[in-house]
């Protein structure tokens, strides 16, 4: 945090959870936090610019081991983003798959001021944390996978929900994490056979379904007063007609009352789980279904997932799904099973404007985001590096804003968008009130950091701030775009860290994360369980397991009691 | 026409340490229209600092060119280190007068670069078009392409005197690589377009591959045990067999030709 | 005081589970864990006393301050420093290097690229079918070592991991598993397998297609005998292949260093993927040191790339065969080298050695060895795992944490890195840069 008196002046201020819309407004900072006033501050004039709290991303793989390898296995992703050391910034390189530096630097110049490390498998948590220290400026958490693990398998079958509780609360912990991951339930613990599963098949060996788990984990989750709900990447991503089972996982917890004024299922990466026809021949969007049920239903939220053209990375711990993207492809293709635990592919992926699928795929993801009539239930992510790269979330911000550039672009892809999509025919526009909902004051809301200064601009919130060079009245998508992929001042906690779309400091960010207080009898008798398995069935040992503290040289931790 | 000679000092490679220059600033689309004055303040990276032209080589410029088609550049002195050479150049003519370092002619799109001396690995790394004279022998990984990509030389025409390294072409999508001598293990590998011909002898050759031809003049140590006898052929008078492969990648895949004696 | 959970700093298992005994300061006894390998090296040997400065010929002691500085000063000067080395230091002492290797525009490099650097290659090409080795403990009934002897190299990697381990699906041990050895020579694993096909020297290659040819049902184009291996063999082979539940393929250095290199690993992952057309099939590198994997992470995240990375320009340039540490050396480029956690004095060619004895040379180390004969600068370290802690990488990719056991009053390698860094940069600064 700095320390002194920052005064942003002449700013047009868009702050949805205050409500603030598009409003005239100084905005003061003290020692890194937004005050009421100040005294003797350097002052920032604005002059009439677009001026937003410092961005959320909700769900992005940035650090850890499948991130690693798939900078490690594109050597040829590496020399597309090379750039040199400065005075002030290290060494970048990367597209897709950019080194730590280049993430946080790049982050930071479109304004994003905490990221969302999406999926941590527990094993190699230190991995994931050892790396988010390498990325400056951004604050920072990571959901850990929870999903597949046996601890959470065996409970579930034995319906023991207060030890599932109990566990949750210790992976959590030991991982420092920041809430439950939710990846292709039980079929990732297939996948380590070479299977997969369906919502409502049989784990092989363990005898439960994708269906049991998801509902199990969403009550366990709300025994605490957890910040985030469960974060679930749904079965069977990327086939063809897979809405239904979208649709019948969002019913499964339909039921639970949230321990927060929050949903209790948060849906990532939507577009890959909105797909209709039956397989890539009459391949066609369903995100008229899955925004209409979202639409009907309040305890749900999506982020969208949206493409990106052009070349990428796939890396998800969807390990099946992978392996047919590779079969698809022929490209190169890594997988990683953790035991005991989750596990992990990675292949890169080219998405075309000349491919009928793809196309579809470009379009669905901008359908949810136009569909779903409140924003509050939005989140924009490109799932990155899945359906795109982050760096290309200024263009969805313009495609979203533009009725034209969609109409324009489409244009340029393949003919099937107009009969097998609905984007074509839809007029909405974002306007910059949406868009800063959807880019931090739902995301923010969503994981429960709203409570902890981010997201908004209100009294006592943090002070990152992002200042866009664009006036509220420009419409020309190109612009639009230009502004938000660098900011003319991007301020973190009271330091400005960017200057004119250049980097001005590097300050260490923070690492969120949850303390689950679980009942101590009940974490005693998981205990000897969990330590049975390290004692016959892991490959470390129990005390070497949990991270230790030096991987979290700047912490900030979130107390979640257990529910009253 | 203009000749801009570019002679490398003798004291650049005499210390202890023969640290490289490289000279991808120094291609004829580069330095078509500066003088000598010009040209002698263009950067080089030599190691970790960035020298001078004038510093590291002598300059002399003769002529005058309209544009980088007219331009020849003569480089001459231990040339052994000097990497980059040609590397992405689009028009205009070098002639390295000695052995050259890596990366030569790299990445090229047009032109013509002559190498009097033998040619150190990557030269013509993923190679657009123009067209790479070697006549001496070539280091490993000729018309290559750069790690972790799937596509190398896509044009373009390259001949080498004699022999070459390992894993001549890997990669290959278009274009036309002529080797006089032997070539190393694995010439043509995961070939999926363009022509190789080997004038005299391969090991392993035409691995992975799923399209393009490769001919085999010499003899052939270690045939692929993936790959199916076709037919016999007459290529210029000759008899040849004929295989398709390379059927590790699946016989659907499979479309790549390899004709050996 | 007995301490357990200790963490061996040895080779790429990187047992976690050793008990030891600690007294006046000093490890006493291993009770339980180590291989006799891994035992004598936290028992310690003999170390460097003092950091020294070579004057005339031999070293003269001197103290860390002193030689810190002569060191900062040859690297500032350097036009193409080296540093290398790095595999048996934690990933806190990598990352110090790596931004001293960017400052100094250096090349940095691991020992990888005289080991599993093909492997690394290899996986750039087509990527790795893998996992970690309690997945091959827990589910493998078919374990491979091809070009890889472990009862030598990793003695306990078949005891905690693979074929004598006991996990769910596998509880009666190697009564449940097959195991298959291929190699040139009868090793020691080999004698212990339930198959061993000895194959002709550099043949690998070849071997590998002819299997892929097989798995994928083209039966009739494979001739009867390759690499000295009877097509029978091969068809025995894939026929334990495919009736596993679970394949794991470990591969060493008799695959990456052969002839094909890694060419040859390309084609060994691309007959994993082929059998994982039948069934659960993964491969893994046997990587030698316990934290070569370590480097190549932190590398990897922190410039793009796992090794050989020359940051002369500021950025990173990568290309193994041109910026890897052997090439460099038997090609005379380097003007100054800084060797860490590594001998190169044993382990490199005669040419790069005579390159080295020319240029000044740093070495970074607890223990003295060939590379300490003409080191120009010598600066003592703390043994990592036993007198200092750190994150380190097993040769699954999975992250653990090395214990402290006892005190020193040598420095670990990450302080005395950041020391170099910051006289590096006061120099640096003097000079107006």
């Amino acid at each position: 945090m700095a320390e002194g008196e920052l005064l942003i002046k002449n700013g047009v201020v868009y702050d949805p959870i205050n409500g603030v819309n598009g409003e005239k407004k100084d905005i003061c900072i003290r020692d890194g936090k937004v005050v009421e006033s100040v005294k003797n501050p350097k002052v920032i004039d604005a002059g009439g610019r677009v001026v937003m709290p410092g961005g959320v991303d909700i769900h992005s793989h940035i650090a850890g081991g499948k991130v690693n390898s798939g900078r490690l296995f594109r050597p040829e992703d590496g020399r597309r983003g090379l750039e040199a050391k400065t005075k002030v910034c290290r060494m970048q390189s990367g597209y897709s798959v950019p080194n730590t530096f280049a993430t946080g630097y790049r982050y930071a110049k479109m304004g994003y001021t905490f990221v969302m490390e999406a999926a941590m498998p527990p094993l190699a948590a230190r991995h994931t944390h050892e790396e988010i220290v390498d990325i400056p400026i951004l604050d920072n958490a990571a959901l850990p996978l929870i999903d597949n693990n046996w601890m959470t398998l065996d409970y579930v079958k034995s319906g023991d929900i207060d030890l599932l509780t109990a566990y949750i609360a210790w992976i959590i912990k030991a991982t420092k994490g920041y809430g439950v991951k939710i990846v292709n339930p039980g079929g990732t613990e297939a996948w380590a056979w070479g299977k997969n599963c369906d919502l409502n098949d049989t784990v092989p060996y363990f005898d439960v379904t994708p269906a049991e788990i998801v509902k199990s984990l969403g009550e366990a989750n709300e025994k605490f007063e957890m910040p985030h709900s469960i974060h679930v990447h749904t079965n069977m991503l990327g086939h063809p007609g897979n809405f239904g089972v979208t649709m019948a996982t969002y019913d499964l917890v339909k039921g639970i009352k949230p321990s927060k004024d929050r949903q209790v299922l948060h849906a990532t990466h939507t577009q890959f789980h909105s797909y209709g026809g039956t397989n890539w021949g009459d391949f066609e969007s369903k995100a008229d279904a899955i925004a209409d049920y979202v639409n009907k239903n309040e305890h749900v939220t999506i982020d969208i997932g949206s493409i990106i053209l052009g070349d990428t990375t796939t890396m998800t711990a969807d390990g099946p799904m992978e392996y047919s993207l590779y079969q698809i492809t022929g490209r190169k293709w890594t997988n990683h099973d953790v035991e005991l635990e989750t596990g992990s592919g990675i292949t890169p992926f080219l998405y075309s404007g000349k491919s009928p699928v793809n196309t579809i795929q470009w379009a669905i993801g901008q359908e949810l985001a136009l569909l779903v009539k409140d924003p509050w239930k939005v989140a924009l992510t490109t799932d990155h590096p899945n359906a795109g790269p982050f760096i290309g979330y200024p263009i969805l911000i313009s495609m979203l804003m533009s009725k034209k550039r969609r109409e324009e672009s489409a244009a340029d892809m393949h003919s099937a968008i107009y009969d097998r999509a609905a984007l074509p025919s839809i007029d909405r526009e974002y306007d910059l009130y949406e868009i800063a909902i959807i880019t931090r004051g739902m995301t923010a809301k969503a994981l429960g950091l709203h409570e902890h200064g981010k997201g908004h601009l209100g009294v006592g919130a943090d002070g990152d701030v992002a200042i866009y060079d664009m006036s509220p009245e420009e419409r020309d998508a190109g612009k639009i775009q230009k502004a938000f992929l660098n900011t003319k001042y991007t301020i973190k906690g009271g330091e400005v860290v960017v200057k004119d779309g250049e980097v001005v400091a590097t300050p260490a960010g923070k690492t969120y994360f949850v303390t689950p207080e679980c009942d101590d009898t009940l974490t005693e008798e998981m205990l000897k369980k969990l330590k049975d398995k390290f004692e016959h069935y892991y490959s470390v040992t129990f005390n070497n397991y949990p991270v230790q503290d030096a991987y979290v040289p700047n912490p900030y931790e979130i107390k979640a009691p257990m529910r009253g | 026409m203009q000749t801009i000679r570019l002679k490398l000092k003798e004291e650049v490679m005499s210390g202890n340490a023969r640290i490289p220059v490289e000279v991808d600033s120094l291609t004829p689309d580069k330095l078509v229209g500066k003088n000598e004055a010009e040209i002698k303040a263009v950067k080089v990276w030599w190691g970790n600092k960035e020298e001078n032209t004038g510093e590291l080589f002598d300059v002399r410029v003769e002529g005058e060119a309209g544009s980088a088609e007219e331009v020849k550049i003569v480089m001459e002195g231990d040339l052994s280190r000097v990497k980059h050479i040609g590397d992405g150049m689009k028009a205009g003519e070098i002639e390295a007068i000695g052995d050259v370092d890596m990366h030569c002619g790299a990445m090229m799109t047009g032109g013509k670069i002559t190498v009097k001396g033998n040619a150190d690995c990557w030269a013509g790394r993923e190679m657009k078009g123009g067209e790479l004279i070697i006549e001496g022998d070539a280091g490993a990984n000729l018309c290559a392409m750069y790690r972790g990509e799937i596509t190398g030389m896509t044009g373009g025409k390259v001949t080498v005197g004699g022999d070459a390294g390992e894993c001549v072409g890997q990669y290959m999508a278009g274009g036309e690589i002529l080797i006089k001598g032997n070539a190393e293990l694995l010439a043509g590998l995961n070939m999926h377009g363009g022509k190789i011909t080997i004038e005299g002898d391969a090991v392993m050759p035409g691995a992975d591959m799923t399209s393009g031809e490769i001919t085999v003049k010499g003899k052939v140590q270690d045939m692929m045990p993936s790959f199916k006898f076709a037919e016999a052929a007459t290529i210029e008078g000759e008899e040849y067999k004929k295989y398709i492969g390379d059927l590790a990648m699946t016989e659907k895949k499979a479309k790549g030709v390899l004709y050996v004696k | 005081m007995e301490i357990t959970d200790v963490v061996c700093a040895l080779c790429g298992c990187v047992c976690d589970d050793l008990v030891v005994e600690v007294e006046d300061n000093e490890v006493k006894k291993v009770k339980k864990g180590a291989c006799s390998v891994g035992k004598s090296k936290l028992m310690g040997h003999g170390r460097i006393k003092s950091p020294a400065i070579r004057e005339n010929g031999s070293l003269k002691e001197c103290s860390y301050d002193d030689a810190i500085k002569k060191a900062a000063g040859i690297l500032a000067a350097a036009r193409r420093p080296l540093l290398y080395g790095w595999s048996s230091t934690v990933c806190e002492a990598d990352k110090v290097g790596i931004e001293l290797a960017e400052e100094i525009g250096a090349v940095i490099d691991n020992t990888a690229s005289v080991c599993h650097g093909p492997s690394v290659l290899a996986i750039q090409d087509v990527g790795l079918p893998s996992c970690t080795l309690g997945e091959v403990k827990n589910r493998a009934d078919l374990v491979i070592y091809w070009g890889a002897n472990p009862t030598d190299a990793h003695a306990n990697h078949m005891k905690r991991y693979s074929y004598i381990s006991k996990g769910y699906w596998t509880a009666e041990g190697k009564k449940d598993k097959k195991l298959i050895v291929v190699d040139v020579r009868e090793t020691k694993t080999a004698k212990v397998a339930d198959v061993f096909i000895r194959i002709e020297q550099g043949k690998d290659f070849l071997v590998f297609s002819a299997l892929r040819a097989l798995l994928l049902g083209y039966e009739d184009v494979v001739p009867e005998e390759v690499g000295g291996v009877s097509k029978k063999d091969l068809l025995e082979t894939v026929r334990l292949m495919k009736e596993a539940k679970f394949g794991i393929t470990f591969f060493g250095m008799g695959v990456t260093q052969s002839t094909g290199r890694h060419n040859n690993i390309v084609n060994a992952i691309q007959m994993t993927r082929a059998a994982h057309t039948h069934t659960k099939f993964s491969i893994m590198p046997m990587r030698g040191h316990y934290n070569v994997n370590g480097f190549n992470q932190v590398c990897t995240w922190e410039t793009g790339y796992p090794f050989s990375v020359d940051l002369s320009r500021g950025y990173a340039w990568y290309n193994p065969g041109e910026t890897s540490s052997t090439d460099l050396l038997v090609r005379r480029e380097c003007d100054a080298a800084l060797f860490i956690a590594t001998d190169p004095g044993a382990h490199f060619p005669g040419e790069s050695i005579r390159h080295l004895s020319k240029i000044p040379v740093i070495q970074i180390d607890p223990f003295a060895n060939p590379t300490t004969e003409f080191a120009d600068v010598v600066i003592p370290a703390a043994i990592s795992g036993v007198e200092s802690e750190g994150s380190v990488y097993r040769m699954d990719n999975i992250p653990i944490r090395l214990r402290k056991v006892v005190d020193t009053e040598y420095l670990p390698d990450e302080e005395i890195l950041e020391k170099i860094l910051e006289e590096v940069r006061a120099i640096r600064e003097k000079e107006g840069e």
